[in-house]
């Protein structure tokens, strides 16, 4: 741009409007390229996931078992009052994968040491907020549903 | 345009006369003739890290092709590509050991490169962009061992992967977006993979590649920095051949060290940050494993990470923590701009100290990474590791003092006071690590606050004692 006061010449009115062809011609250049780059939305799951007969087996013999729910991990876990519970497995640090301890009756995230209560309020460490809940029911025909969707159950 | 037509005879005959003529290379054979290295008061040793660097890089390059034979990215060729190369490939095991080594080597020579430029201070003026050039390289480094890390698509890489990743989300305004980029998704997967394959096999490569050709030529332009004292241009050691054939013999030091290295130990020395056991296949839905740690040079972030509460100053801890070690790092690359001394070519005995003190700093969260001394349960005691780890921090302190009086830059103490504090406070008085840090920077902000009033008042006295 040419300085205030100044009269606007043929030079500097073309070099402003070269500068402006250059810039348009950079951002249709780069704006392909990053939306190329950006990844493609993934499917939320909404509705309701039930377990699979080798996750039911997992839950039976660990008591905690890690299920897919669309692009999300959920923890699915039995506590010692053999109350089934589901809690987001994504540690809220830094995106580790939390465990189940069932002997301390804790989620533990083994990174950098986080721990969470069993309704996914941290209790100790480095993680700055609590972990999803979800609701998890034994349906009668002995099949575990967890209700994803945030809804008044995670109270 | 005229041909170049160089310092032989036109009639002349063979390759060298036949390549003058045509590219007028006689110029750049004298230049080489008489080329030289000054010889400081100090070992000469450091003026050998960076093609030490350069050599390991050589063999990442080759090595990294041989591997690019056998390995395919992808969800169920990863590992088990990689379990191929070690296992069926005749002499797999030994490219990939020899990959692996030379990285670790790599990196740990171009550490030791900067610190000595850094205590050295080559850094001033005129070769601020060699610095600059040099801290990219340092960057890029750090970018090939992250992004290869995930290449194998194990367990550690997996999580390794999912924490590096998740700190890009502390970027202000584009962390998200970052985040999903890096990762190909929300979360890590094989498109991450993907992604990082691409990155470590030709972006950062040929980033690298371009950026080493300037460091180079601007090392070439100017000459290798002479010592601070020996600036007056005094004895000198020729290039070609003297100080090119020592370079030579020392490649073939390191080659030797490095292979014999790859053969007796194929996955690495065992110490946690320093081994690369291919160990499981990667499982999304497999909780991360205890004791899982990151590369040896990352352990001091990850320390960090551990360190930092879930929230501080409105940030989420890990936030807070990211921002840190990113303030370091622009410190770092504007020390050639902020060594006021060493640019107006003075001493700058400051700046040797803020290096140690920043040794002593990463050793100490590395030592507490490793857990030394918290005994032999599944969770480590805390307070005794950093009981412990003091110890031995104060152990590195010491030796840098011991280093700078055998270096003769024994005057300014006050970085690695700051940092031995901070250890003594933490280690032995339970305070807790953040607060423990706080204390000391303001104690470093106190003591530099008054030396720099007392060197302005004596600079007053002397303009006021002496009117001239």
């Amino acid at each position: 741009m040419p300085p205030v006061g100044e009269k606007i010449n043929r030079r500097s009115l073309l070099d402003v409007l070269l500068a402006i062809g250059v810039v348009g011609w950079l951002a249709s250049v780069l704006f392909p390229v990053l939306r190329y780059l950006k990844p493609l939305g993934v499917q939320t799951q909404n509705g309701p996931i039930k377990l699979k007969g080798e996750e039911l087996s997992k839950l039976e013999k660990d008591h905690s078992v890690i299920v897919r729910a669309g692009a999300a991990r959920i923890v699915v876990f039995e506590d010692s009052t053999q109350q089934l519970r589901a809690l987001s497995a994504k540690c809220t640090h830094e995106g580790c994968t939390v465990q189940y301890v069932p002997g301390e009756s804790v989620i533990w995230c083994a990174c950098h040491n986080g721990r969470f209560d069993l309704d996914g309020r941290v209790l100790a460490g480095p993680p700055p907020r609590t972990l999803e809940k979800y609701s998890c029911t034994r349906e009668s025909d002995g099949s575990v549903v967890v209700q994803l969707g945030r809804g008044p159950e995670a109270a | 345009m005229s041909a170049p037509t160089g310092g032989t005879h036109p009639e002349a005959k063979g390759l060298y006369p036949w390549l003058d003529r045509r590219y007028g290379i006689t110029p750049l054979i004298e230049f080489l003739k008489h080329k030289e290295v000054p010889i400081g008061s100090h070992s000469m040793i450091w003026y050998y890290l960076g093609g030490i660097t350069l050599f390991f890089f050589t063999i990442q390059l080759v090595s990294g092709v041989l591997l690019l034979a056998y390995y395919q990215a992808g969800e169920s060729t990863s590992y088990e590509s990689i379990r191929f190369i070690t296992t069926k490939v005749p002499f797999g095991w030994l490219v990939r050991s020899m990959h692996c080594w030379s990285a670790h080597l790599m990196i740990l020579s171009l550490v030791t490169h900067m610190l000595s430029t850094m205590v050295l201070k080559a850094y001033r003026p005129p070769r601020e962009l060699t610095w600059i050039t040099g801290f990219l390289l340092f960057a890029f480094a750090l970018g090939f061992g992250f992004s290869g890390y995930l290449l194998p698509w194990n367990e550690l890489a997996f999580f390794a992967t999912a924490v590096g990743t998740d700190s890009m989300k502390a970027v202000p305004g584009i962390g998200e977006w970052l985040l999903q980029v890096m990762r190909g998704g929300t979360d890590v997967s094989i498109n991450t993979l993907y992604r990082f394959f691409a990155l470590h096999v030709v972006v950062l490569p040929l980033l690298t590649v371009g950026i080493v050709a300037f460091h180079l030529i601007f090392i070439q332009r100017q000459g290798m920095a002479a010592p601070m004292a020996h600036d007056k241009p005094g004895r000198g050691m020729k290039f070609f051949p003297d100080f090119a054939l020592r370079d030579l013999l020392l490649w073939l030091v390191c080659l030797i060290a490095l292979a014999s290295l790859a053969v007796f130990l194929p996955y690495g020395p065992g110490i946690p940050g320093m081994e690369w056991e291919l160990g499981k296949k990667a499982n999304p839905l497999a909780p991360a494993y205890p004791g899982i740690k990151p590369e040896w040079y990352f352990l001091w972030v990850y320390q960090l990470l551990k360190e930092f509460p879930a929230h501080l100053f409105g940030m989420e801890g890990s936030q807070a923590a990211i921002a840190l070690v990113s303030v370091l790092f622009a410190v770092w690359a504007l020390v050639p701009w902020l060594d006021r001394d060493a640019r107006s070519n003075r001493a700058s005995p400051a700046f040797t100290d803020l290096a140690m003190a920043a040794l002593v700093f990463l050793a100490y969260l590395t030592l507490k990474a490793w857990d030394i001394g918290g005994g032999d349960g599944p969770l480590p005691d805390v307070r005794a590791v950093a009981r412990a780890c003091a110890y031995w921090g104060l152990v590195v302190a010491a030796a840098t003092v011991v280093f700078r009086f055998a270096m003769g830059s024994a005057r300014f103490f006050d970085f690695t006071a700051a940092a031995a504090l901070q250890i003594v406070l933490h280690g032995f008085l339970g305070v807790s690590y953040l607060a423990a840090g706080a204390i000391a920077v303001l104690l470093l902000a106190v003591s530099l606050g008054v030396r720099m009033l007392r060197s302005r008042n004596a600079a007053r006295a002397t303009v006021g004692g002496a009117p001239r």
